[in-house]
């Protein structure tokens, strides 16, 4: 029973952190088609402008934690403009963007190396103290985790559900000239997306480093979680997509405990291909005909 | 005679280099019904899209009222009052019969309550499915929560793209029932239809669009009295 409780316990911490993670990279895929390469280099920046902001600035970590959203929310609308915006006015969008975004986020990683320096620093933004459950300690950490997910994950459901905003944006995503002839300025979505997911990277990206270190490489690996999920869910899928998060990273923690780490990686990529080979289009995903 | 609404002025348009719309030239007047028909393929849909700001317009003009709209983003015409019921309906599949309405009027949110009660009023079908998500509808329905999602734009100038297209007759009936109900309450309609008979007798004119330009413009009954234009042109 403890090593269930364990494997929920580090499950539901690391599928929360690739939810957050991936929810972003799912919205930008959904409405522009666009997968944003800079992702785990954001997420990065994220992690780095709170450590700055609380060890530097001085600021209260939950101050920090809004100021790195916001300035990672800016990252995101300066690749809109600068990237997106003249590109999907050319042909070959996605290809164009997919290498354009794998430039941005090497030119973040490489101004955090020069920055920060390339050695691990810790995340001051910790939360001391264990919960313990029969003979089972979970660090507060976890839970701080798991709780800040569950608020970022239920705001956007509300934001998506409940707004105008959020319909324009589900719009564009389902139909982009359908939105247009409602009225919706698609260009004014797709920049709002792309902040949006800026603002998810960086708290992504600040509870990833929470519990590891911070390093300009670090959000590599966060990245290619995500896209896992992202494939997994079915791309562009939001709410697909927290669901095969949680559900990944209980996988994870399961085969951490039974197989050992070294499998945990190798046993997410081996499942991508059975879902490939099932369900092309992801577990939540439609079948799409594309005419070519 | 009645005061032009829209009125498009050797307006040419296409994609991608490609010239689909050539000098087109024909107004659309309050409180009428103008009827665009021609073969499949030769720029009807494209018209309604030029008009919308989907296509751009390459040379010529269109006016709203007097205001040139051509240079006009989508969302901006829609602001003004033109509003398009595209061909398939293209609604938002995901989303419930009631949100898909909501979206209609994302760009005039003014009045909501009073444009829902109009639309369920016409369209009662919808109120029953309001709670069902679009995709699920069957095609009468999806055409009706089309039009009632264009309906909640608020719009003076509302274009319907084939709305008859792939029904049964009797659903044909009550969607051109509830088009010529609009037209009587003062908006003007301007409709693409590939089947003139249908239209004939209720369009208070009619253009024939063939390979992108206006090849008859007249009354429907008319139309129906040149059996050598319908033959050629619509293959009845």
């Amino acid at each position: 029973m403890d090593v269930l409780i364990q494997i929920v316990a580090s499950g539901l911490t690391l599928g929360a952190m690739y939810a957050v993670a991936t929810i972003g990279l799912s919205l930008v895929y959904g409405s522009l088609n666009m997968l944003n390469m800079a992702h785990g280099a954001i997420l990065t920046l994220g992690g780095y402008i709170c450590y700055a902001a609380i060890v530097h600035a001085g600021l209260h970590p939950a101050l920090a934690l809004i100021a790195a959203a916001f300035f990672c929310a800016l990252v995101g609308l300066m690749i809109y403009f600068s990237a997106a915006l003249p590109l999907l006015r050319a042909e070959n969008f996605e290809t164009n963007i997919f290498i354009a975004t794998i430039g941005i986020g090497s030119v973040i990683e490489n101004l955090m190396l020069k920055g920060f320096g390339p050695y691990p620093i810790p995340q001051p933004l910790a939360v001391d103290g264990q919960v313990v459950i029969g003979n089972v300690h979970i660090p507060l950490q976890n839970v701080f985790i798991l709780g800040v997910a569950i608020v970022l994950m239920v705001g956007v459901a509300i934001l998506l559900q409940r707004t105008s905003a959020g319909r324009a944006i589900r719009a564009t995503s389902m139909n982009r000239e359908a939105a247009q002839l409602m009225g919706v300025r698609v260009g004014r979505v797709y920049a709002q997306v792309l902040a949006l997911s800026g603002a998810l990277a960086a708290v992504s990206g600040i509870m990833i480093s929470s519990i590891a270190t911070l390093t300009p490489v670090m959000g590599g690996d966060p990245m290619l979680k995500a896209f896992i999920v992202c494939v997994v869910a079915g791309l562009g899928n939001v709410y697909g997509a927290v669901v095969a998060a949680i559900a990944l990273g209980l996988l994870e923690a399961a085969t951490q405990y039974v197989l050992g780490v070294r499998w945990s990686f190798a046993t997410l990529l081996l499942l991508v291909i059975l879902v490939l080979i099932w369900r092309p289009y992801g577990l939540f995903g439609k079948q799409q005909v594309v005419r070519l | 005679m009645a005061e032009a609404t829209l009125e498009i002025v050797d307006a040419s348009a296409g994609y991608a280099g490609r010239i689909v719309l050539d000098a087109i030239k024909l107004s659309a007047r309050k409180g009428q019904l103008t009827a665009i028909v021609g073969p499949n393929g030769h720029g009807k849909s494209t018209l309604l899209k030029a008009i919308s700001g989907l296509v751009p317009v390459t040379s010529g003009e269109i006016h709203l009222d007097g205001l040139r709209i051509d240079r006009l983003r989508p969302d901006q015409i829609v602001e003004r009052g033109v509003i398009q019921v595209p061909q398939g309906d293209l609604l938002f599949p995901a989303m419930t019969v009631h949100e898909n309405l909501l979206m209609g009027a994302y760009a005039n949110s003014g009045g909501l309550a009073e444009r829902l009660d109009f639309v369920f009023t016409l369209l009662p079908k919808l109120k029953e499915r309001r709670n069902q998500t679009a995709g699920t509808l069957s095609g009468g329905e999806r055409r009706m929560c089309g039009i009632g999602r264009g309906l909640m734009a608020g719009g003076e100038v509302l274009m319907l793209d084939e709305p008859s297209l792939g029904l049964a007759p009797i659903v044909i009936e009550q969607i051109y029932e509830v088009i010529f109900n609009l037209r009587r309450e003062g908006r003007t309609i301007l409709l693409v239809e590939e089947n003139a008979e249908r239209i004939a007798e209720h369009a208070d004119m009619i253009h024939l669009l063939d390979n992108g330009r206006i090849a008859w413009s007249g009354l429907g009954a008319e139309l129906m009295a040149r059996p050598e234009i319908v033959e050629t042109y619509l293959g009845v």
